[in-house]
């Protein structure tokens, strides 16, 4: 019988560079401090011995252009290649460093979606879609130099509207809590993202948060209270700059009741920076 | 407004290293048959990444767009 043996979910774009050039010396710090956690949760999920990482996270319009956005996608086949764009700016720049290709967990990822499309998850499904820093900058800052197990991506629509219902991407989770355990594998899984950051996607709020409601959301997770996490809408998440919990309430319904441990938290202009852990029986 | 114009556009833009040579050369010339509003079209013309967010552009795409991004 299979089990998810650790949870995480932290922020994303994970780059001491960018947030030097965007928040200064103390952007760099925080971020660094942030990344440190990260590692450390790395650490104690290369314990695991895990079979697989499951990655909950989202496009930045990257992988999916405009002919379709899928509000979930999984990512099959037998390997993944980062995503490469030339002159990168921002946060696309982040990925320039790290390694072009990546094994993927395929039995695993057939199963999530197989068992999803017969059990009224719609999923749709890609063999070529690349992965963005969303993906890429947690997987490597947690693993470093070890080796990384094969990967399960997953995508979330968090900012194409209409999004997927919190509602919906924690149902999402309870279903991947329900492959994992009747498989063979001991799996991690990760969600990206947030916290609180470019609230109504608008530019002239880029450099506001809204800590808080990163509090309401650490306070709910901290207390394992998940029937108010699901009462959340898409609206409230848009208007907070709370777009990437979406992600994260994947992961919560995949290890709901199980409660959160805060690794890291940082109040920062530009994003809010998170590390979190649940403990798992 | 159309949101599927505007940001089809900014994908070309990001994603085609040719488009985007062309547009930066000329910008008005490499919008020619596009279906774009007036307003869409000039926010374009004058790289203007604050009112082509307004019109319905993706802050991810108006932030990382090379050589036009906002930040």
């Amino acid at each position: 019988m299979g089990k998810i043996v650790f949870a995480g979910a932290m922020s994303h774009v994970l780059d001491p560079d960018y947030y030097q050039r965007a928040c200064g010396d103390e952007g760099r710090r925080m971020v660094t401090d942030c990344m440190t956690e990260i590692a450390r949760m790395g650490k104690r999920f290369s314990a695991t011995g895990a079979d697989a990482l499951i990655v909950v996270a989202d496009d930045h319009l990257n992988a999916f252009s405009f002919n379709a956005v899928p509000a979930l996608c999984v990512r099959i086949g037998r390997t993944v290649q980062r995503m490469k764009q030339d002159h990168a700016e921002a946060f696309d720049a982040v990925l320039d460093h790290m390694p072009e290709q990546y094994p993927l967990h395929e039995d695993l990822a057939n199963q999530i979606l197989e068992q999803g499309l017969g059990s009224g998850f719609d999923l749709a499904m890609s063999w070529e879609a690349p992965v963005d820093h969303a993906f890429l900058s947690p997987v490597n800052t947690m693993h470093g130099t070890r080796p990384i197990p094969p990967l399960v991506p997953i995508w979330v629509n968090c900012f194409v509207a209409p999004q997927p219902t919190p509602k919906r991407c924690f149902d999402f989770g309870r279903h991947i809590a329900r492959v994992v355990a009747a498989s063979r594998w001991n799996v991690g899984i990760i969600a990206t993202g947030g916290l609180s950051h470019f609230p109504e996607l608008s530019l002239p709020r880029v450099g506001e948060t809204d800590t808080v409601f990163d509090r309401k959301l650490v306070h709910w997770m901290e207390r394992g209270e998940h029937e108010p996490l699901q009462e959340l809408t898409v609206g409230e998440l848009h208007k907070t700059g709370e777009h990437e919990f979406l992600n994260w309430m994947v992961l919560i319904g995949a290890i709901t009741p199980a409660r959160a441990q805060v690794r890291y938290f940082g109040e920062l202009r530009r994003i809010n920076l998170a590390a979190v852990e649940w403990s798992l029986p | 407004m159309s949101r599927y114009a505007v940001n089809s556009l900014l994908y070309r833009l990001k994603k085609e290293p040719e488009f985007r040579a062309r547009f930066e050369a000329d910008a008005a010339a490499a919008l020619a048959g596009l279906d774009l509003s007036e307003a869409e079209r000039a926010a374009f013309v004058a790289h203007d990444m604050r009112r082509i967010n307004e019109l319905g552009g993706y802050l991810h795409l108006v932030m990382s767009v090379p050589g036009l991004a906002a930040h």
